[in-house]
C-alpha cells in the first residue's frame, strides 16, 4: 500500500545517523529544558531553532531535533509536577493532582514510570493516526483556495491563542497585536517597506524567533525573580519502584485517553493543555468508583499523560497537510519550516514526501527512545533539578543570547529581544495570552497574502470571502467559538459581582 | 486601573498604527494594496482598547520594592550585554553577564564570578568548538 512504502522509506530517512543523533539530543536537551519548573516546550523549541539553522541541518533533521524536543520537554515537565508540585508547564498542571501525592506516599519513581509509558502509548497512538489520517486530509486540503485560507487562518489565530480561557477581549488584543507586529517589514506583494522607519534590520520583518525567545524565555526570567519572594520549595526524594514495570501499564486507560487526546490535538486551537484537563476529566468520569482520584490514583497520571502526547502529535495533522497550526508549540515549529523554505500543506506531501514521512518515521522513534531513556535515567534527572536556580537561569538567558545571536550576528536582534522579554513580561503581568501573538507574527503574513489575492480575484468585492461554503463555514465555527466565549465571560463576570455583593 | 491604562494606550497605537499605514499608497499590484491590512486590523484594536479601558480586569499584584529593582538592574545587564557581545567578545562580555546576574539572584560574589566562568567558558566550548558556530572574540583576543 501507498503509505505504507512511504513509512517505509520515512524510517530509511529517519534511521539515518545524523537523524537517530538528532533525535537522541533532542529528547535529552528537551527533557533537561522541560525538567526546568516554568520553562516549557515552547521555551525549549525556541531556543534550539536558531541551533538548528547554525548547523545547517536540513529540514527534515530540524524537524526531527524539534518535535524530539516537544516529546521530550513533555516529559521533562512531567519531572517537576510529580516530584515539586510545580508544574513544569501548562499541560503538567493536570499531572500535579495525582502525581504529587502519589510522590508523597512515596510511590515516586511508579509515577515517573507511568508517566513514560503512558506518554509513550499516547505518542504511538497519534502517530499511527497521523499516519492514516494526513494524506487523506491532504488530499482535501486541493480545495483550500485564498479564500478558504484566509478563513482557517482568522480561524486559527482566534481560537489557538486559547479564547476558551480567560478573557476574550484580552486573547483577541493579543491576537492582533502578533499580526500587527507581523506588518513590519517589506510588503512580500508590492515590495515597499512598512513601519521600518529607516532601520534596514527590519527589511526582513521581526524575526519570529527573535520574538519568540524574547517573549517566552527572556520574560520567564524576570518572571523568575519575582516568585522569589515565594520561598525555596522542598525536595522530594526518588526511591526504587514499587511495582513492576508491566503492571504500570494500564492499556485501558491509555487507550481512552490517547484516542480523545488525538482528537483534540488534531482541532486547531486546542493542544496538549486541553488535552491533558480533558483526558483527566473523561477517566475520573469512567473509572473513578471509589474516589481515589486525586489522592494518588496511579490511573490519574496515567490519563493526562497519554492524552497530551497524543495531543501533542494530533496538533502536527493540521500543521502538515494545511499549513495551519493545531497548538502554540506546532506554531513555532511552523514558523521554522517556512524559514526553512519547506511550505506545508496538500503539496508537501507530493513534492517532499521525505521530509513528512521521515519526520513521522522520528515521531515513532523518538517515543521509543525517550522510553529507553527516561526510565532508567529519571534518577539523573531529578538531580538536576537541584541544581540551584541562580545558576541554572542565567544559563538560560546565555544559551537565549547565543540562539538569537546565531541567526544574525548582530545585536540589534539582541536588543530587540530584550525588548521582547520586557513586553512579554508586561503581556503575561496583565493576563494577555503570549500565545496569539507569536500566532499572529507567524500567520500574519500568509493571512495577509491570501486575503488580497482573493479580493484580487474578486475585483475588490469583499463579499467573496463568504461566497464559498467552505470558508463560510469556517468563518461560522470561529463567530460561535467568539460568541460563546463572550457569553462565558459575560456569565463569569456577573458570577463576581454577585459574590461580591454577597460578602 | 492597570487596564484602563493599557486599554487607552491600545486605541492610541491603533490611532497611529492606521494614520502610519495610510501613507502606504500603491499604483500597482492588487487593488487594496499594502495599507489595507494595517488599517483593518487598527479598527479592532482600537475598539478592544477602548473596551478594555472600560470594562478593566482588576489589577495585577504588580512588583516592588527590591523585586523591582532586582527587574531592573536585570533589564540593564541584558542591555549592556547585547551592546558589548561584539567589541568585549563572548568569553568576557559572559563572564561578567552571568556573574552579575548570579549575584543579583543571591549567591556569594566570588560564587557568582565562578559561576560566570564555568557558563562562560562551558558554553564557548559547546558552541564554538563542538558545534563550531562562531562566536565573537572580542578585542581581548585580537577581533
Amino acid at each position: 500500500m501507498d503509505i505504507l512504502s512511504s513509512l517505509a522509506n520515512g524510517f530509511a530517512v529517519a534511521v539515518q545517523p545524523v537523524n537517530l543523533l538528532v533525535a537522541f539530543i533532542g529528547c535529552f536537551v528537551g527533557t533537561v529544558i522541560g525538567a526546568l519548573p516554568g520553562v516549557g516546550p515552547v521555551n525549549g523549541i525556541a531556543i534550539l531553532i536558531p541551533l538548528a539553522f547554525s548547523l545547517d541541518l536540513s529540514p527534515v533533521s530540524a524537524l526531527i531535533l524539534l518535535t524530539s524536543v516537544y516529546y521530550g520537554s513533555m516529559f521533562g515537565g512531567r519531572i517537576a509536577s510529580i516530584l515539586l508540585n510545580i508544574p513544569g508547564d501548562a499541560s503538567s498542571v493536570v499531572t500535579c493532582i495525582d502525581g504529587f501525592p502519589m510522590a508523597k506516599q512515596g510511590r515516586a519513581a511508579d509515577a515517573l514510570a507511568i508517566s513514560a509509558l503512558s506518554s509513550f502509548a499516547g505518542g504511538t497512538l497519534a502517530t499511527l493516526g497521523l499516519t492514516v489520517l494526513a494524506p487523506t486530509l491532504a488530499m482535501a486540503a486541493i480545495h483550500f483556495g485564498p479564500r478558504e485560507y484566509f478563513a482557517l487562518y482568522v480561524m486559527a489565530i482566534v481560537i489557538v491563542g486559547g479564547i476558551a480561557s480567560g478573557n476574550p477581549a484580552k486573547t483577541l488584543i493579543a491576537g492582533l497585536i502578533g499580526l500587527a507586529i507581523g506588518t513590519v517589514g517589506i510588503d512580500p506583494a508590492t515590495g515597499i517597506p512598512r513601519f521600518t522607519f529607516g532601520a534596514y534590520e527590519l527589511y526582513e520583518g521581526i524575526d519570529f524567533v527573535i520574538v519568540a525567545i524574547g517573549l517566552f524565555a527572556i520574560s520567564e526570567f524576570l518572571f523568575y525573580i519575582e516568585q522569589r519572594r515565594t520561598g525555596p520549595v522542598e525536595q522530594i526524594p526518588v526511591g526504587r519502584r514499587t511495582a513492576a514495570l508491566s503492571r504500570l501499564t494500564y492499556p485501558a486507560t491509555s487507550l481512552r485517553s490517547g484516542l480523545l487526546g488525538f482528537v483534540v490535538g488534531v482541532l486547531p486551537g486546542s493542544g496538549a493543555t486541553l488535552a491533558s484537563f480533558l483526558g483527566y476529566a473523561l477517566e475520573k468520569r469512567v473509572v473513578d468508583k471509589k474516589g481515589t482520584f486525586g489522592k494518588g490514583d496511579p490511573r490519574g497520571v496515567a490519563a493526562p499523560e497519554a492524552a497530551d502526547n497524543a495531543a501533542a502529535g494530533g496538533a502536527l495533522v493540521p500543521m502538515l497537510t494545511l499549513g495551519v497550526p493545531g497548538s502554540g508549540t506546532t506554531a513555532i515549529m511552523l514558523g521554522m519550516l517556512v524559514t526553512l523554505n519547506v511550505q506545508p500543506g496538500p503539496l508537501l506531501f507530493e513534492q517532499q514526501p521525505d521530509i513528512v514521512w521521515g519526520l513521522v518515521a522520528a515521531l515513532y522513534l523518538s517515543n521509543v527512545i525517550l522510553l529507553i531513556l527516561n526510565i532508567p535515567l529519571v534518577g539523573i534527572f531529578a538531580k538536576l533539578l537541584s541544581v540551584p536556580p541562580h545558576y541554572l537561569m542565567p544559563g538560560v538567558v546565555t544559551v537565549s543570547f547565543l540562539g538569537v545571536y546565531s541567526v544574525n550576528q548582530n545585536s540589534f536582534d539582541l536588543l530587540l529581544m530584550v525588548g521582547f522579554g520586557v513586553f512579554g513580561y508586561l503581556l503575561r503581568k496583565l493576563s494577555i495570552p503570549l500565545v496569539p501573538v507569536i500566532l499572529g507574527i507567524i500567520l500574519g503574513t500568509p493571512m495577509e497574502q491570501s486575503l488580497r489575492r482573493a479580493l484580487a480575484a474578486s475585483g475588490g468585492d469583499l463579499w467573496t470571502l463568504v461566497e464559498s461554503p467552505l470558508a463560510l463555514c469556517l468563518h461560522a465555527i470561529t463567530g460561535c467559538v467568539v460568541l460563546v466565549a463572550i457569553l462565558r465571560e459575560g456569565r463569569r463576570r456577573a458570577e463576581q459581582a454577585a459574590a461580591a455583593r454577597s460578602t | 486601573m492597570s487596564d484602563r491604562i493599557l486599554g487607552v494606550l491600545l486605541a492610541l497605537f491603533a490611532g497611529w498604527y492606521s494614520w502610519e499605514a495610510r501613507s502606504y499608497t500603491i499604483d500597482f499590484g492588487d487593488p487594496m494594496g499594502p495599507a489595507l491590512f494595517p488599517e483593518a486590523l487598527a479598527v479592532p484594536i482600537g475598539l478592544l482598547g477602548l473596551y478594555l479601558a472600560l470594562r478593566p480586569d482588576p489589577d495585577p499584584d504588580w512588583s516592588t520594592g527590591r523585586y523591582l529593582l532586582s527587574q531592573i538592574f536585570t533589564i540593564v545587564v541584558l542591555i549592556v550585554y547585547a551592546l558589548m557581545l561584539q567589541p568585549a567578545g563572548f568569553v568576557l562580555a559572559t563572564i561578567v553577564m552571568v556573574a552579575c546576574l548570579t549575584a543579583m539572584l543571591g549567591a556569594r560574589p566570588e560564587k557568582a564570578l565562578a559561576g560566570g566562568v564555568a557558563t562562560s567558558l562551558g558554553f564557548f566550548a559547546l558552541f564554538d568548538w563542538i558545534l563550531g558556530i562562531s562566536l565573537p572574540p572580542g578585542f581581548f583576543f585580537g577581533g
